[in-house]
């Protein structure tokens, strides 16, 4: 009897499970890839389904790919400036460096070094943008924003929305206390400390992207710590006021990086798909994916984006920010423990 | 006090339905923006929606894990049910206890415990493991609700049945479940219900095919839009369309 | 073999399938998990315990010890509100709502189950904004001179929370009331008690069990939830919920997000031990 009962409860499960596809592509991604307008023509063109997962922050998805089988996975988009972690993890397969487009990239953003470990390219960048400050021009002093001290001056408290990842929040606090990016280590953290909860105190809320998106666009606050082109241009067309600037002291770049898995069983298919990512026509739909806007690595996208695409991208202005923008912090494990536990603290308090 | 008593039904009623009233207007805003001034009515986000691949997918697949999972716990409580009413075993209680026990902890604590053994044990995330984890959270409903529908005058008729030389799986099929059919409905129904809307476990415990909870949650985290007032009012307006329904046939029927 | 005997044996047969489902799925990944709480994390590598490590940073950490007290709260006032406005409402149905109207309001009082749970809580965040429907109501009929604060606070969240269980204490409470024989009410009002009297002193009483046993529901569903807070709250205080999932998505900290479950389990527990005496768990 108990034999039926298993039986039967085994048919019923296996009708859960996931029908067989022709082939498909498991792609470990942020939202802008999740875009159907991004994976159709490469579906139709390949004859195959990408299956997409989101993933926020490099350790969750470290840790999706440890504990996934060898093989469930082909390609990964990371932060570019983490690519050295996935590398020395072995999870990341060597791409043809010559089979890239790099050479039609912004210069600024091969990140070479980032990219790369000991000569072998293992991924190539595909977007970038700003962590800065986005405001409501309507509704600020567009010269206040010029400055990170504003944020701590008491003119905006109680209209600041400050956007929830520690990263770049926890480096554009830095930068307002004239710490680089780079040289943000424990004994940084504890200078950043104090700023960053009077921030907190400041702010009225800490929230993700809609949640920031909403109260931006509906008044609910006029200032957003951590935003940026990605987080006001799908919102343009609704209301024009909204915009960012990189203030006096620096804003964060950050650039996203695409990968074949080493222990992908498509590798041919993958490689086919980052190339599609990084060709102009792929670049220009990721670039203006309805879950967020950035720009595209690619410089040739440009032929593929109208005037006013690029001028929400500020596509002309790329140069001057580029220059005045650093990169994310690179925190060792310990650090970047650290950072989360400052980020807890400071969201408990 | 009467006019008290309308006075506070009428605002309560108003508190409990504003937000639903709320969610289905906007549903119909002609902007991006589901929030005051209302800008006028437009049908374009429900367009977005019906065109919606991924949504339209994880709908589907709702549907199959509430099915499923509702199917195995309704059997398996029921057959925990006949088997703990007919007789008096030793341990009884404590097997009650442990049946009934998975309805006092959170979802968040199962769906964590599932994941690491799953993890543990190698078996990916999927609809399949969170079938399981809905089944955990239906069997005590289902099992509770059938063994408080056994009274005596069902363990008399099972027992005549089978004095009469009815088998086991006659007695269950043909003797004890037409008997409970209104539990039996009832019961499935809440499972249904509850697998439909889960949200955590299915979060945890999927990976490509997720369901229509999770996916509204991936929805609301990539863009501000109407579009998530339309699904919400959509499976809103279906779901009351069936539950209505229910009430004017079978539960109609069952109550007499 | 005598009858009894192969009852039983089959008895057990039947009760078998679900014994075994509840240990394989529940019993067994419940003790994986105390287990792994007993590790910590290194660097990236899990390190098995057993050491109480996690435990001693989630009393002594303010970051997390503050969870439960942020957990306890919310779910002690939202329990403590729902049960206060459901009693009246399910009241009202049961004796004051005209019989051939009753399974209506009910249904009425009940009806935003039905939409989705995750949408219900981010319908509330539009309705309880600066520029929502309560504001903007408020504002225009001149009964505030400017929107105030609620949204991204405690407030909201209490809101959101006793929306939901509001509707689930009127169902449990009203369910326990027509259950009552008129009886009671008759020969207390007989016996001279005013109506006021009698609803204190007997029909509240007497519908103890179930509101205990709605309660306990609520207090287990409220202080386990992560939808609710994580997008009502503003991310301006954690509940140990959020907290867990913070460990998990942000940190892959399975040992300490484990180690927070169990102590939410163990919350739920001393909650179930103070009501037990009232509760009828197969009865809900």
């Amino acid at each position: 009897m108990r034999l039926t009962t298993s039986c039967a409860a085994a048919a019923v499960l296996a009708a859960l499970a996931p029908t067989a596809q022709a082939e498909e592509l498991n792609a470990l991604i942020w939202c802008d890839h999740a875009d159907p307008a991004l994976l159709e023509p490469f579906e139709k063109a390949h004859g195959v389904k990408v299956n997409t997962k989101e993933y926020e922050g490099t350790a969750a998805g470290l840790t999706i790919l440890e504990q996934s089988r060898p093989g469930d996975w082909d390609v990964m988009v990371i932060d570019a400036v983490d690519v050295h972690r996935a590398v020395e993890r072995g999870l990341l397969a060597p791409l043809p460096a010559a089979e890239m487009a790099t050479a039609d990239y912004f210069p600024q953003v091969v990140m070479a070094a980032n990219n790369s470990v000991d000569g072998v390219t293992y991924a190539v960048t595909e977007k970038f943008g700003y962590n800065t400050i986005a405001f409501n021009k309507a509704a600020v002093d567009p010269e206040d924003m010029k400055s990170l001290k504003t944020l701590f001056s008491g003119k905006y408290d109680g209209r600041i929305a400050v956007y929830d990842y520690y990263l770049p929040v926890e480096g554009i606090v830095g930068l307002s206390q004239g710490i680089a990016t780079r040289d943000l280590d424990a004994a940084a953290l504890e200078r950043i400390k104090a700023p960053l909860f009077a921030l907190k105190a400041a702010s009225k809320q800490v929230s993700d992207v809609v949640a920031s998106q909403t109260a931006l666009a509906t008044g609910e606050v006029d200032v957003l710590v951590g935003g940026g082109e990605w987080l006001t241009a799908v919102l343009h067309a609704e209301n024009p006021d909204l915009d960012w600037t990189i203030p006096a002291e620096g804003g964060l770049l950050w650039a996203q990086s695409i990968a074949v898995l080493k222990d992908s069983k498509k590798p041919e298919l993958a490689l086919e798909f980052v190339k599609y990512i990084t060709s102009p026509e792929g670049q220009a739909r990721l670039a203006t994916s309805s879950c967020y806007w950035g720009m595209p690595a690619n410089r040739k996208a440009g032929a593929q984006l109208d005037a006013d695409q690029k001028a929400v991208l500020r596509w002309d202005e790329q140069d001057d920010y580029l220059a005045r923008a650093q990169l994310y912090p690179v925190p060792d494990a310990a650090t970047d423990a650290a950072m989360q536990d400052l980020w807890t603290e400071m969201l408990q308090n | 006090m009467r006019v008290l008593s309308w006075a506070y039904l009428v605002a309560l009623f108003a508190f409990i339905l504003l937000p639903v009233v709320v969610l289905v207007v906007f549903s119909f805003q002609d902007g991006r923006l589901p929030v005051p001034p209302f800008r006028g009515a437009t049908l374009k986000w429900y367009a977005e929606i019906l065109s919606d691949r991924d949504l339209m997918a994880a709908l589907g697949n709702s549907l199959l894990v509430a099915l499923g999972s509702s199917t195995v716990a309704l059997l398996l409580g029921f057959m925990a049910a006949s088997g703990l009413a007919r007789v008096a075993l030793p341990g009884t209680l404590a097997m009650r206890a442990l049946l009934i026990a998975p309805m006092t902890v959170s979802y968040l604590i199962i769906a964590l415990g599932l994941l690491q053994m799953f993890n543990a044990a190698g078996v990916g995330p999927s609809l399949l493991t969170t079938g399981i984890g809905h089944v955990v959270i239906n069997l005590p409903l289902c099992f509770s609700i059938l063994y408080a529908a056994m009274g005596e005058h069902q363990k008399n008729a099972m027992r005549a049945a089978r004095d009469l030389g009815a088998g086991e799986w006659q007695v269950l099929a043909l003797v004890s479940a037409p008997m409970l059919a209104p539990a039996l409905a009832a019961a499935f129904f809440l499972s249904v219900t509850f697998s439909w809307d889960e949200f955590i476990i299915a979060f945890l415990l999927t990976r490509f095919d997720v369901t229509l909870p999770v996916e509204i949650w991936s929805m609301l985290r990539s863009g501000l839009s109407p579009k998530t007032n339309a699904i919400g009012s959509l499976v809103f307006l279906v779901s009351v369309a069936i539950t209505v329904t229910l009430e004017f046939t079978l539960f109609r029927k069952a109550r007499k | 073999m005598g009858i009894e005997a192969i009852e039983k044996r089959q008895g057990a047969a039947l009760v078998l399938p679900a014994l075994l489902w509840t240990v394989a799925f529940f019993v067994l990944p419940f003790a994986a998990m105390v287990w792994i709480s007993l590790g910590h994390l290194d660097g990236r590598e899990m390190v098995p315990g057993p050491d109480l490590g996690n435990y001693l940073r989630i009393f002594t950490e303010p970051a997390l010890s503050r969870g439960i007290w942020v957990s306890l709260q919310i779910t002690l006032i939202v329990t403590v509100i729902s049960v206060a406005l459901a009693w009246p409402l399910a009241w009202i149905i049961a004796t004051r709502v005209p019989p051939r109207w009753r399974r209506l309001a009910l249904l009425l009082a009940v009806l935003p189950f039905w939409t989705s749970y995750v949408v219900r809580s981010y319908s509330w965040a539009l309705v309880l904004g600066q520029k929502g429907v309560v504001m903007t109501a408020l504002v225009g009929l001149g009964l505030l001179d400017a929107p105030v604060q609620i949204m991204a606070t405690r407030a909201a969240t209490v809101i959101g929370f006793v929306h939901f269980f509001v509707m689930l204490l009127t169902l449990t409470i009203y369910s326990n009331l027509v259950q009552l024989s008129p009886n009671y009410a008759r020969a207390a009002e007989d016996l001279g008690a005013s109506r006021f009297q009698v609803i204190r002193l007997v029909i509240l009483p007497l519908t103890l069990p179930g509101v205990m046993t709605g309660a306990f529901l609520t207090f287990v569903l409220c202080i386990g939830d992560y939808i609710t807070p994580q997008i009502l709250g503003g991310n301006n205080e954690l509940t140990l919920p959020q907290l867990i999932m913070l460990q998990l998505g942000r940190r892959g900290d399975y040992p300490m997000a484990s180690a927070l479950s169990v102590v939410l389990m163990a919350l739920v527990t001393l909650a179930y031990a103070a009501c037990a005496r009232w509760l009828k768990m197969e009865r809900v």
